[in-house]
This record gives C-alpha cells, sequence and structure tokens, in this order.
C-alpha cells in the first residue's frame, strides 16, 4: 500500500520546497513517469478484436485485496459490489451467516479473542459491524439524521430487546448508585417513576454524547476519500469549475481523427506525422470565433514553436509552467493520462501492439500525447483563472488567491494530506456500535483516553472497506463450498488398473508400447461408445456437453483450449485479411487459407467478382447517403428503406431467411477445403500458386506433416483420448449477432477472439490424414483406422452446428453420422432451451423446438442488446476427467478442461502446459467479468445503449466521451462477482511444484487473483490452496439436490441454480 | 360520410392521447405497467392510428375530396383580447402522408424500443417520452391553426430534451439535454412571436382562413409585404432552431446521447424535419415574398455545404449520421424556397426511412466494414472528393480545423447570445449583493469562498 506520510501543514511545504528547489526535469525523469503510467492504462485494443484480460492486469504483482483498493485508488472504481449489495444477497440466503463467521474467524486467526473494551472480542466486535449496516454520511446527512428522525428516541431496529433492556436496566442501576453524579444533560434526568420511553430516549441521548466525548479524546483517523492530484482538481473544488471538460472535448475530437481508421471521408491532412507536429499545426491557427481558451492555446503553441521545443521538451517546459516539483510527479503523470483513460490507452495499444490495423500510430505518440494535453491543460486552467478573477466580485482582494503559484502549492499541501473522519462521524458510529454490543453510557465513561483510542482503532479498521472485503468472502466462500460439495459427493473414481498406465509416449518416433487401450480392465474398454466430441472448455458448452450425456449416456465428451492446438493465421475463402486464431500469447508461424475444391473453381472466382461488384456498389451507397448530391437523390428514394427497416424490426427470423435465399447468388462457395499443408518446398516458394496466397504467407504457407503429427498428439495427450469411437465431433466455436460492437468479446477467447471453426476443421483434416496417422503410429499413439474425425462449428448464439468435409466421410460411416446429427440435433434444441430460462424476453414455458427457434431469431435481430450471455456468471474451472465432473449439474458457470492424471508423467508435463493456458485465459475472463461487474461505469463500458462506434476502434458513450473499455451493462448483468475457482484433478505436491516452476501461474495463486482446489486422482479428498499450501477439505453437508435431467433442475427458473445431481430416477 | 370521416379523425389523434394519459397515470401514481403490457398497448395503439390514417387517405382519394377538416372548437376564448386558442385539424395532401410516416416509424422504432431497451431503469419512462413524442408530432403535423402547431411543437420539444437526457446518471447527456432544450426555446420564442403577429395582423391563427380556405398547396395569402416579412422572418429563426440550420447545427450531434432508437427516430429522422415541415405548410402564405424566399433558399443552401463539409470529417457514426441529415434537411429548405413543394414532401419522407434505418444500424457498422473489405478483397476507400486533396496545404489544415469544430457554430452561440446573458445576471447578482449589503450595514458577511 501506498505510504501515507503525516498531516503537513503549509509551513511543511515551504520546509521541502527549500529541500527541492529543482524544478527543471530531465528527459529521463519524464520518460520514467511515463513509463510509470503506461501500466495504468486500460490494455484493449481496437474493438474489433476484443480479447477478455484481467482489468487490474498493472496490479498483478500485488494480493488481489491490496489491488483492488489500489485500483480504487488509482481509477476511483469500486473494488468490490456495495455494502447494501451484499447485505441483500445476505437476507435471500446467498450468503450464510455460517459463511461470515467462518470467513470472520480465518481472518482474524489468533487475534480473534482478544479482549478490545468492556470485555467484548475483537470477533464479537467486527461480527456485529459486519452483520448489521452501519450507517455513515456527511456530517451534515448525520446531524439531520439525529435531529429529524429517531435514532435518539429509540433504539436501532435490529437490536434485540433483551439487549436493549440490558442497557437500560445498567444506567438505571448506575443512576440509583450515583444518584449525585448524574451527567449534565439537557433533558432532565428521568426517575424511578418515569416512562419507558423516557428512559430509553434519556439512555440513548446520553450514550451518543458519551460517544463523541470518546470521538474526541482520540487521535485522527483515516477516511476512505480519495486524494487530490492535479491542478484541475483544486479549481473544482474551489470554484466549480473543471477544466477537464473542454479540454477532454476538443481531444476527444482531435484524437478521433488522429486515430481514425478510415471512416472519415475527409482524413486528418497529413496524418502520417508525428502526433504533436499535426496538433501545433491545426491548433496553431487563430480564428475570430473561437473561444478564448483556445486562444490561449495558439499562444501557448506559438511560444513552444518559437523555441522550437520538441514534445519532450514542450513537457517539462509545461511541468516547470505548473509548478510541478519531484514529488507527486508520477501521480501527476498518472492521472494526467488517466483523464481519458480510454483514447490514452488506445494510443498506446496503436503505437505498440496493433501492426494489423491499417493506420497504426508511430513510436512516440504517447509522449506526444502528454504534450498536447498538458499544453491544452494549461490553456483551460489559465482561462479558468481569469474567468475566475472576473467572476469575483471584489478583484482586488481575491486577486492572486488563484494564481498557478498558488496553485501549484495548493496541489503539493493536497498530495500528501490524507483526508479524516470527523468527531461526528466517529461518534456515530460508534454509537450504533455501541447499541449492537450492548454497552451502556455508563460503563463506556468510565473508559480511559487509551482505551478510547485503541476502541477507535478497531472500529476504523472495520471501515467499510474492510467490510466489503469480508463480505466480499464471505460472498466467494459461499459458492465454493456448494461446488467443492457437489465434486466431493461424485461417485468416487474407479481404482486405477492394476498395471499402472504407460507414461506418454516419447515424442521420439521409436518402438513405444504397442497401444494404450488397456485390456486389463474390460468393463472400462469394452463400454460402447456411441461418438465421441470434444469442445472448447468454455463454460457454454458445459451445457452442450451436459445435453449430449443426457440424450445418450454412451456418448464421451472432452474440453480443450478451443484453438486444438492448431494456431495458425486464417483466410476463408471470401475474406480479405488473415486473422491469427489462436490465443493472444502466441504468435502464429503459419498461414492456411480456404480454397474453393478444383471443380467448384471457376464458380467461385465468378462469385468472388460479382462480390467485389457488389461491394464496390454499395460502399459508394453508403459513403454517398452521407454526402450533398449523392446523399439528395439516396433520400429521394429512402422510401424503399421503410421496407427493409420494417421486416427486420418486426421480424427478423424470416428477413434473415429471405436474405439469405437471396445472397446465395453470391455467398462464397461452400465447397472449399483447407490449404493446411506445405505442398511446395520452402526454396520454391515463388512458384506457389500465387493468386490465392498472400506474399506474406508464401514462406509459412500450411504445416509439414511432421508438424501436424505434432499437433495431434499433443492434443489427443491433453485429453487423455486414448481409446477412440467410430466418430470424433470435434468443434470449434463462435458467435454472431447483429448490431453488436462488442461481438468478437462472444466468441472463442482461446482463438484471439476469433470463431475456431477453422482450427477444429484443421484438426480433424490432420487427424483424418493417414500420413500423419502413420507418423503416430511410430510414435506409439495408434488411432483406428475406421476411427473418422469430423470438424465442426458451434455458434453459441444461435445454437447452429455445422459440419466440415462431410463429403469424405467414408459410406460406411455414413449411418453412424445420420444418427449422431440426430442426437446433436436434439442437444442444440435442449441446449437453446437450458440458455432460455435465463433471458426474460423467453416465456418460461417455451418447448426446447420454440427454444432453439428463439434464440435464432436473437441472432438475427438488430434490436437484440443480448444476443447471448457470452461468459457471463462463470465461477468455476475444472481441470480433470470428465468422469468426476459427468452427471452434476453445473448450470453453465463451469470451464471444463480434460486432463487425465493416470496418463501424465511424474513430472506433470501435460498438466503444466494445461495449467500454462488455462490459468491466464480463464483468470482473465473471470476477472474481466469481476471488475466489469462491480464498477460498471468504471471497470465496464457503462450501458450498451448509448454506445457510439468511432474510428472504427471502440465505443463511445453517446455523442463524445472517452473510449470506453471492458464489457457493457448487458453482459454482466446477471453476473456474480466472484474470483474463479479452479479445481484440478491432481495433488497438491504436483500442484505445488508446477507454481513453482511457472512464476506466471503461482503470481495469479498466491496473489489470490483465482482460488485453488485440488481433487484427488483416486478418491474424492479435496484440499484447498491457502497462503501457499493446501489444507484438507471437509465436505459439510452431503445434501446434493437430485434430479432426473437436466430440463427437471432448471425447469421453471430464472435465478442461478445450485448444484444437482443428474440422471438419478 | 362525413361522420366516418370524422371518427377515423377522432382515432388517429384520440388513440395515442390514450396511450400517453395511460403510461402517464399509471406512471403517476407509481404503478407501471409491466413491460409487456407497455409493449402491446403502444402497438395496439400505432396500428390503430395507422389503419385509420389509411382509412383517411382511402376516402380522400375515393371522394376525391382533397382535404377535410376536423374542428374542435375554442380550448380558450378571451373576447375582449380578441384572442382564442383554436383547435382544428386537417388532413390534406401534405399532413397525411406525414401522419402516415410517422405512424410506419415510430411503430417500427417502438417495437425496436421494447427489445433494445428491456430490463432497462428508463423503459418506462422511455415510453412516456416516446408517446408524448408521438402525440405531439401528430398536433404539428395536422395542426389547422397556429395555435395547435405551437402545441404539438412544444410537446415534440419537451420529449426530445428528456429523451436526450434518458441516461440522467450520467454529466453530459443532461447538459446536451440542456443546451438542445436552450436552443428550442430559441426557435419557440420566435414561433410564438410570429403567432401573435399573425393573430395581430390577421385577427386569426387559422391557416385556412388565411389561405381563402383553399386546400394546401394552393391559395395565397393575404397578409401584407411587410407582416409577411416579419412573421417569415420569424419563422425561419423558429425553423432554424428546430431543424438544426445555420446556426444552430451544432445541436443535433449533442442529441445522439440517448439510446440509439430515440437517436435515429427522434432526431435522425422526424424531428429535425419539423422545422421543414413548418415552411412547407406555410410556404403559400409566403409563396409571393421574394425577400423571404431568398432568404430561405441561402440558408439552406449554407446549411446543407457546410453539414456537407463537418459530415465529412466526423470519425463516429451518429455524428457523421447527424450532418448528413442537417445537410438534406438545408437541401429541402432549399426546394422549398423554390417552390418544389412536392418534391420536398417526397424527400422529408424518404430521407426519415434511410435516416431511421441507417441509425437503427450504426451499431453493425463494424461488421459493415468487414463484409464490404471481405467483398472488395482490400482496405475501403474513404472516398475524399478530389477538391479536397488539390487545395493548398495549409488551406486544407484551415478548413479540416473549420469542419472539425464544426463550424465554430457552438461557441458562437456561447459568445454571442449566452455570454451577455450571463455577465447581465452576474451584475444583477452583484447589484444585489451590493444592495443587501448597504441595508444590512457594514456587518453583513462577504461571501466567502471555499
Amino acid at each position: 500500500m501506498e505510504d501515507h506520510p503525516g498531516p503537513d501543514t503549509y509551513q511543511d511545504i515551504e520546509q521541502k520546497k527549500l529541500n527541492t528547489t529543482t524544478v527543471a526535469f530531465s528527459p529521463e525523469q519524464v520518460h520514467h513517469a511515463i513509463e510509470h503510467a503506461i501500466h495504468y492504462l486500460p490494455s484493449q485494443g481496437p474493438i474489433a478484436v476484443f480479447v477478455h484480460h484481467n482489468t487490474l492486469h498493472a496490479f498483478e504483482h500485488l494480493p488481489f485485496e491490496l489491488a483492488v483498493i489500489e485500483g480504487w485508488k488509482k481509477y476511483g472504481a469500486e473494488p468490490y459490489l456495495s455494502e447494501d449489495r451484499y447485505r441483500q444477497e445476505f437476507l435471500r440466503g446467498r450468503i450464510a451467516q455460517q459463511d461470515i463467521e467462518q470467513v470472520l474467524t480465518m481472518d482474524l486467526a489468533h487475534r480473534a479473542d482478544e479482549p478490545i473494551v468492556l470485555g467484548t472480542t475483537r470477533y464479537e466486535l467486527r461480527l456485529a459491524m459486519l452483520m448489521h449496516p452501519i450507517r455513515n454520511g456527511p456530517d451534515e446527512e448525520l446531524r439531520w439524521f439525529i435531529a429529524e428522525t429517531n435514532a435518539l428516541r429509540a433504539f436501532r431496529d435490529d437490536v434485540s430487546p433483551s439487549l436493549e433492556s440490558k442497557i437500560i436496566r445498567s444506567v438505571q442501576q448506575w443512576m440509583e448508585q450515583n444518584s449525585q453524579a448524574v451527567p449534565a444533560s439537557a433533558t432532565t434526568a428521568p426517575t424511578a417513576l418515569s416512562g419507558a420511553e423516557q428512559w430509553k430516549s434519556w439512555t440513548l441521548e446520553w450514550l451518543h454524547r458519551v460517544c463523541i466525548t470518546g470521538a474526541s479524546v482520540v487521535g485522527e483517523v483515516l477516511n476512505d476519500a480519495i486524494p487530490v492530484r492535479r491542478h484541475r482538481d483544486i479549481v473544482l473544488g474551489s470554484h466549480g469549475i473543471d477544466c477537464d471538460v473542454r479540454v477532454n472535448e476538443q481531444l476527444i475530437r482531435f484524437l478521433g481523427s488522429a486515430t481514425d481508421q478510415g471512416f472519415a471521408q475527409w482524413g486528418l491532412p497529413d496524418r502520417d506525422r508525428p502526433l504533436f507536429k499535426l496538433f501545433q499545426e491545426l491548433y496553431g491557427i487563430g480564428s475570430v470565433f473561437q473561444p478564448n481558451w483556445l486562444k490561449e492555446l495558439s499562444d501557448l503553441i506559438a511560444q513552444d514553436r518559437a523555441a522550437d521545443r520538441s514534445s519532450i521538451e514542450s513537457i517539462i517546459h509545461s511541468l516547470k509552467s505548473l509548478g510541478l516539483r519531484e514529488y507527486g510527479l508520477d501521480d501527476f503523470i498518472d492521472s494526467t493520462l488517466l483523464s481519458l483513460p480510454g483514447w490514452t490507452g488506445m494510443i498506446w495499444q496503436l503505437e505498440t501492439n496493433a501492426e494489423w490495423t491499417p493506420r497504426p500510430f508511430r513510436s512516440g505518440s504517447l509522449e506526444d500525447y502528454l504534450a498536447i494535453r498538458l499544453l491544452l491543460d494549461r490553456a483551460s486552467l489559465r482561462s479558468a483563472l481569469g474567468q475566475i478573477a472576473e467572476l469575483e466580485s471584489q478583484p482586488s482582494v481575491q486577486q492572486g488567491s488563484l494564481s498557478m503559484e498558488r496553485l501549484s502549492q495548493d496541489l503539493q499541501f493536497h498530495q500528501r494530506r490524507n483526508v479524516r473522519q470527523t468527531v461526528d462521524q466517529r461518534a456515530f458510529i460508534l454509537f450504533q456500535v455501541a447499541q449492537l454490543l450492548g454497552w451502556s453510557p455508563n460503563e463506556l465513561e468510565s473508559l480511559s483516553t487509551p482505551q478510547w483510542q485503541s476502541l477507535m482503532d478497531e472500529i476504523s479498521a472495520c471501515g467499510t472497506m474492510e467490510r466489503r472485503r469480508l463480505l466480499h468472502l464471505a460472498y466467494e466462500r459461499h459458492y465454493r463450498i456448494e461446488a467443492l460439495d457437489a465434486i466431493a459427493s461424485q461417485p468416487p473414481p474407479p481404482p486405477p488398473p492394476p498395471p499402472p498406465p504407460p507414461p506418454p509416449p516419447p515424442p521420439l518416433p521409436g518402438p513405444g508400447p504397442a497401444s494404450t487401450n488397456s485390456e486389463s480392465q474390460p468393463s472400462e474398454s469394452q463400454r460402447p461408445i456411441s461418438f465421441q466430441v470434444i469442445t472448447c472448455i468454455d463454460d457454454r458448452e458445459e451445457s452442450f456437453r451436459r445435453v449430449l450425456e443426457e440424450i445418450d449416456p454412451s456418448i464421451e465428451t472432452f474440453g480443450a483450449a478451443g484453438f486444438f492446438s492448431v494456431p495458425m493465421y486464417f483466410r476463408s475463402s471470401s475474406d480479405a485479411h488473415y486473422i491469427p486464431l489462436c490465443p493472444v500469447v502466441i504468435k502464429p508461424k503459419h498461414f492456411v487459407d480456404e480454397i474453393g475444391q478444383l471443380s467448384k473453381q471457376e464458380l467461385q472466382k465468378r462469385q468472388a467478382e460479382a462480390r467485389r461488384v457488389l461491394g464496390h456498389a454499395s460502399h459508394r451507397l453508403h459513403m454517398g447517403s452521407r454526402s450533398l448530391a449523392a446523399g439528395t437523390l439516396t433520400s429521394l428514394l429512402g422510401s424503399l428503406a421503410s421496407l427493409p427497416m420494417v421486416a427486420r424490426v418486426l421480424a427478423p427470423r424470416l428477413t434473415s431467411r429471405i436474405r439469405e435465399l437471396v445472397a446465395q447468388v453470391v455467398k462464397p462457395n461452400q465447397a472449399t477445403l483447407l490449404l493446411i499443408e506445405r505442398i511446395w518446398p520452402e526454396t520454391k516458394a515463388d512458384a506457389g500458386p500465387a493468386e490465392s496466397v498472400a506474399p506474406e504467407a508464401k514462406l509459412n504457407q500450411g504445416f509439414s506433416l511432421e508438424e501436424m503429427a505434432n499437433m495431434v498428439q499433443r492434443l489427443l495427450g491433453d485429453l487423455g483420448l486414448h481409446r477412440f469411437a467410430r466418430l470424433v465431433y470435434i468443434f470449434g466455436h463462435g458467435s454472431s449477432s447483429l448490431n453488436n460492437p462488442h461481438e468478437s468479446a462472444y466468441n472463442c477467447g482461446a482463438c484471439g477472439g476469433g470463431r475456431g471453426g477453422p482450427n477444429a476443421r484443421a484438426f480433424a483434416m490432420m487427424a483424418n490424414d493417414y500420413r500423419v496417422r502413420k507418423i503416430l503410429e511410430a510414435r506409439g499413439l495408434v488411432i483406428p483406422e475406421s476411427t473418422w474425425f469430423v470438424g465442426g462449428y458451434h455458434n453459441t448464439c444461435t445454437d447452429s452446428v455445422e459440419f466440415f468435409d462431410i463429403d469424405r466421410l467414408a459410406p460406411s460411416c455414413h449411418m453412424d453420422f445420420l444418427r449422431a446429427q440426430a442426437v446433436i440435433d436434439q442437444a442444440r434444441e435442449r441446449n437453446a432451451s437450458e440458455r432460455c430460462r435465463r433471458f426474460t424476453s423467453a416465456s418460461l414455458g417455451l418447448k426446447p423446438t420454440e427454444a432453439l427457434r428463439h434464440v435464432e431469431a436473437r441472432g438475427e435481430d438488430l434490436a437484440q442488446a443480448r444476443p447471448e450471455y457470452n461468459h457471463a456468471t462463470n465461477a468455476v474451472c475444472f481441470v480433470g476427467r470428465r468422469l468426476r465432473t459427468r452427471g452434476l449439474f453445473m448450470d453453465r458457470r463451469s470451464f471444463l478442461t480434460s486432463y487425465d492424471p493416470t496418463t501424465d508423467g511424474p513430472g506433470s508435463e501435460i498438466l503444466t502446459r494445461i495449467l500454462q493456458a488455462v490459468i491466464p485465459v480463464c483468470a482473465g475472463i473471470s476477472l474481466e467479468y469481476y471488475f466489469s461487474t462491480v464498477d460498471n461505469a468504471i471497470y465496464g463500458c457503462g450501458s450498451k445503449l448509448p454506445h457510439n462506434i468511432t474510428s472504427l476502434l471502440g465505443v463511445m458513450e453517446g455523442a463524445a466521451s472517452d473510449l470506453r473499455t471492458g464489457l457493457s451493462q448487458q453482459m454482466v448483468e446477471i453476473h456474480e462477482p466472484m474470483r474463479i475457482l479452479f479445481v484440478i484433478e491432481s495433488t497438491p505436491k504436483a500442484v505445488l511444484e508446477i507454481l513453482a516452476r511457472n512464476p506466471v501461474l503461482d503470481r495469479f495463486v498466491s496473489n489470490r487473483w483465482v482460488q485453488l482446489a485440488t481433487l484427488a486422482p483416486d478418491s474424492n479428498r479435496i484440499e484447498v490452496y491457502q497462503d501457499g499450501g493446501f489444507v484438507d477439505y471437509q465436505p459439510t453437508s452431503i445434501s446434493i439436490r437430485v434430479f432426473t435431467d437436466s430440463y427437471a433442475c432448471y425447469h421453471h427458473q430464472r435465478d442461478h441454480l445450485s448444484f444437482a445431481r443428474l440422471g438419478v430416477q | 360520410m362525413v361522420s366516418v370521416m370524422n371518427c377515423l379523425a377522432a382515432i388517429v389523434l384520440g388513440c395515442p392521447i390514450l396511450t400517453l394519459l395511460i403510461l402517464g397515470f399509471t406512471g403517476l401514481v407509481q404503478r407501471p405497467l409491466p413491460e409487456r403490457l407497455v409493449d402491446r398497448l403502444t402497438k395496439f395503439h400505432v396500428a390503430m392510428g395507422l389503419v385509420a390514417t389509411l382509412g383517411i387517405l382511402g376516402i380522400m382519394i375515393g371522394t376525391n375530396h382533397p382535404m377535410e377538416v376536423l374542428d374542435l372548437g375554442n380550448f380558450v376564448e378571451i373576447g375582449q383580447e380578441h384572442f382564442h386558442f383554436h383547435l382544428e385539424f386537417i388532413f390534406d395532401r401534405l399532413s397525411v402522408p406525414m401522419v402516415l410516416m410517422t405512424f410506419v416509424l415510430v411503430g417500427v422504432i417502438g417495437s425496436f424500443a421494447n427489445v433494445y431497451l428491456q430490463g432497462d431503469a428508463g423503459y418506462y419512462r422511455f415510453f412516456v417520452c416516446f408517446s408524448i413524442f408521438l402525440v405531439g408530432l401528430l398536433f404539428a403535423f395536422l395542426a389547422g391553426t397556429i395555435e395547435t402547431l405551437f402545441l404539438g411543437w412544444e410537446l415534440v420539444g419537451l420529449s426530445s430534451a428528456l429523451l436526450i437526457a434518458y441516461f440522467h446518471e450520467r454529466k453530459s447527456p443532461v447538459e446536451n439535454g440542456l443546451r438542445v432544450w436552450g436552443i428550442y426555446r430559441v426557435a419557440d420564442a420566435a414561433f410564438l412571436m410570429a403567432a401573435l403577429m399573425m393573430h395581430h395582423w390577421t385577427d386569426q391563427g387559422e391557416f385556412l382562413r388565411m389561405v381563402n380556405d383553399q386546400p394546401w398547396p394552393q391559395g395565397a395569402s393575404h397578409l401584407d409585404p411587410w407582416a409577411s416579412l416579419w412573421v417569415g422572418l420569424l419563422l425561419l429563426i423558429a425553423a432554424a432552431g428546430k431543424s438544426g440550420l445555420i446556426p444552430f447545427s451544432g445541436w443535433l450531434p449533442r442529441a445522439m446521447e440517448g439510446p440509439t432508437p430515440s437517436s435515429a427516430v427522434f432526431y435522425g429522422a422526424l424531428s429535425i424535419h419539423l422545422g421543414a415541415y413548418l415552411l412547407l405548410r406555410l410556404a403559400p402564405i409566403f409563396a409571393d415574398s421574394l425577400v423571404i424566399r431568398v432568404l430561405m433558399f441561402a440558408l439552406g443552401a449554407l446549411t446543407a455545404i457546410y453539414a456537407a463539409m463537418t459530415s465529412r470529417v466526423q470519425t463516429d457514426i451518429k455524428s457523421a449520421l447527424a450532418f448528413s441529415s442537417v445537410c438534406q434537411v438545408g437541401i429541402i429548405v432549399m426546394e422549398i424556397a423554390l417552390g418544389f413543394w412536392y418534391l420536398a414532401l417526397v424527400h422529408i419522407i424518404g430521407h426519415a426511412f434511410l435516416r431511421s434505418l441507417q441509425l437503427l444500424r450504426a451499431p453493425t457498422l463494424l461488421r459493415d466494414y468487414r463484409t464490404l473489405e471481405n467483398a472488395i478483397g482490400g482496405r475501403l476507400a474513404n472516398g475524399q472528393p478530389a477538391w479536397i486533396s488539390q487545395m493548398a496545404n495549409h488551406r486544407q489544415i484551415q478548413w479540416y480545423r473549420f469542419a472539425l469544430e464544426r463550424g465554430y457554430m457552438d461557441s458562437m452561440i456561447d459568445q454571442a447570445l449566452l455570454e451577455p446573458f450571463r455577465k447581465l445576471f452576474k451584475a444583477f447578482e452583484r447589484m444585489e449583493n451590493d444592495w443587501l449589503r448597504w441595508l444590512d450595514g457594514p456587518s453583513w458577511p462577504r461571501r466567502k469562498d471555499p
């Protein structure tokens, strides 16, 4: 945590000023400060490629609880849900009293039973403050509350009558014993004959007085408030003028133009020059009409130009004239850059991380931006100072009250100051706590000053942030217990086969064990499998897998990161550019094209030509409708637009069907194939089929057979898949929706926000290739000849499933395929039905077929702000064999990663590489959802309804705002913000070893950004990670709900559902 | 036939009013209807209104009757002041197409918003404003007297400002809503003055009396040239304010703060044409005044050129569409000035539909661009016109800055209109303070700055 120096007076400041008189910063200092600030910028790139990541990635080196508080200080964003919200959750049973008690016991550990005052222990004090809402507010509000409500006439509602009478009795007894020492009071003391009401109010008034006395004898107490950092904050506080408003308005326009990726018809002239120069050119010119402060700006620019300052020199000059000193420089630069975090972050992204965009930025742009920002700030401040002087009624007196010099002094003062709680605030909290704990005023009066001090310290140590932290822990605990109990209640795993399974065959070709299927276990290995399905680990596929297994119990399902170990740049036959299909941490080295089949290439060429002509025409129409002359023409014919508009809004599904029919003419040819194989040697790169391949792709077009075999072997090893059905389906996933700038956020995270269909298709092609199988066979991995892999694509929004290359299926498999297809179709309907329970616009009684139609319409509806709920509600990630979770209703809240601990080697190589991918990805998703939910306005991007796409890079709210990053309110509205719980089927020892070897993973775990538990591979024993080790988990109550199938479990329910066991009659 | 006509006319006006009353009343007594019911109610009433309007159209065509009048008598009558507030509605060749368009657009947007805003905290508020807007629009389009037109005009203004500030938990929607409201007030003031002048000169506000009971677009006014010039000038200011013509154009992009459907229908398609409609309705009255027509043409032309330029530099889809709308309205005003009234009518209706569709689809922009790029097989050219690239560099930068600052229109209004007001009131405040201090003697505590 930041170090807070003690309270400073102006004298102290003057003293320090003498010590640090150097005000000219060196370029290195400034560079260093910028470096410092960069970490805090949001790292979301252009919105067309949306990748989930931890919103507070800059704070990952800190423990979670500290990081969220740092985030609150830095961005002003909420660290947890509100206290009220947790209390609501408590009232509806989502948090149990036991959760709070347990969390508190754990948190306080040995400090729990230390007495504070009057025989109350720390545990009791905190529990009272957690269980009951503590009212607090500004002094005025409290004074009003005391005067206007019966706060001093009646006890709080949640104080039990027995406690109430205990306090009053104690007062009465004391009065009897000390009748002469009755405390001075405004009202006359009640006598034995007085009524109960009088006693009550007299007691409370006395109590309140005592609390005020107590609160005023102790030292100051920190308040939860955000310090002042910039000149603007001071002017805003003292005169209510926000200098940032006009600066931001200008900057948003300027940055919109400067970053524009090709939307505006008239781009910024000479856009390729450095940002700072562009700005000087554009804003250096004066104009009669421009407002005052922009005239100041052109003066400042003229000065800079006259002195021929570069951007860094300009920054140094600006800092000097703003009177900045070394202390607080970092803070100042951070908050200056964070006053428009979205745009600033985008500049940095365009500068460093967006070489694939049409117009990336040159390096040094962020520095240029800072120079620009400071010039604008100075101009705005100067103009505001003039304005203030003018507005003051007595200029002679007020002049100089807000000079630049004075401002910078004020700033330094504030930067070192902490906001403190007032006596009234402290007293009122104390007053409430005393009632809750049954302290009577006479007892309190006997406290000595040190006792008051320690009481006050205790109470302020359990301030609102601390209470929210503890309540949040209780909130997480409740779900964790449910999840672990559910897993523990699963049937225990089958005993390991007598001869331990052979370790995974070495990657080198050689005579390995003939086959991995163990004949020693006939019951297991001879159980027929109808077909196998491999999907992404995505939480949205949990229900899809579950219903497949429900429909036909002999189906096996597996989960692997949705790029299926095939990292590639992919370009479909109708696409203009390559897109990377793999996690963002991997840079693919191979390019894969989709091309038309030989017999259809002529047709494809014709269609491409038609598409091109139509594309040019509609682009011209698009542009033309916004211009003068062509716009007139188009609007005269505009009534024609009423037809598609009415149709699309009133009947979205029908309209899309008709559109599809019409589009058949130019629709990209379905008869395509993937060029996954490297068909020409690298030396003869130029001789390749030049037309279909982009130049950058020529070198690494496709994979070699060896590479393919490696990828297939790796994925099958990860999955623990060694017994093959006749058909093995592998489904990539993605999502399509209309009017949704965040569309790519709904796609597969493991494909870098792309659609995973091509990866599944490529994998199936590789695994089917007999040459690849031959290589694998040599390495000891035998795929039976009768097994065929079918690639597919699951659209998680419309629940449609598409199969690739089924024409190549052997005729003997046709019947199997058709049977499987019928099962999959049924699963789609059931999956849609389960999803529909979450959508308020779908009535609860929808039949599965209707549900499928409903989700299909959602994807095609222009008006639909929630095409699907994406990862919302995600809470768990299970890494292990499916049989450990099979038959468990997990409510689409769990990532399911397949991993077979019985086939992993002693060094846990497989688990290591799985966790290396799964922990960062799932933690990123979970944390992005966490932060976007707890503060949707700052960490998230607010409501989707007023979003406005700008510069083809991101969204603003309404007419002009900062570029909004994070997730929208409509995406997270049903989310329960919790850190994801990893349950790994392995031993604590193996997991600890992996963590020790992988600092990146260890950081997530030991800093508590994720929760971690292990499930023993041979029993139902669960151990939970805690402070660097694992502790045994004792299931609380094994009374899991039981249902015949998923439908019975979720039927007619909208809310979150707890775990349930399925398949029991 | 007449009674059928009156019935239909009553349905056209009555249904939306009924919706407003039901929604408004249930909202007032804190018993908002459930979303599903709001949806059904709005849809039913809009459909009824649409069918009734089609019926009126059918009868008008069938009986070859170019005009029907629904007279509801005087709302207020002050005998000795010679003032009456006369409620009269005209169904004619101008208003019926506009009303048809209104019902179709509002109906479509209503069902769009029902899905789009589902579950939003402001759902109910939206639909209340929505029905105020619909009633206002119908009053304005069907108005037979200038008072009725003003009533509708005010309702539209009020609901527009409230819808701009729909997200009232954030600052900028409220500020922009206030700004738009301010500009509407300027337009309203001009309108009111024009209406009073008309009453003063002609003793009445009925459009029909002014044009000798001829159906639109026939007839000519019998105002004297000076009166016609003054009234015309004031109405031109009113129309400029409401339709975002120069120098008031800055409000339209600011109106894009609300949820997408309200921006689409209200500012992109309907509100924005209200000024043009006013000019079109009164066009026969000013047909003879060359000065007015020349001024109108100049205003339209300047607006069109200005907006065409400004829309080209916009980098966000909604502002770009807003300025393109202003550009088209400028052209529509030119058409009215030139006397192509039917063309202007077709232009208004076509433009409204086109813009609505474009605004509703605005969030699909990224996907549309990708589709187009894929179809074309490369990056899209942004279509910068040749005359821009041919300009000298410093000229280019100057004009670009001009367009980027939206022609400094807003800061001009601030300096020319707001600043004098602010100074005046500050002076009053100072006077009041001095006065109080003097009254109170020397002990009056001076206001201290925090």
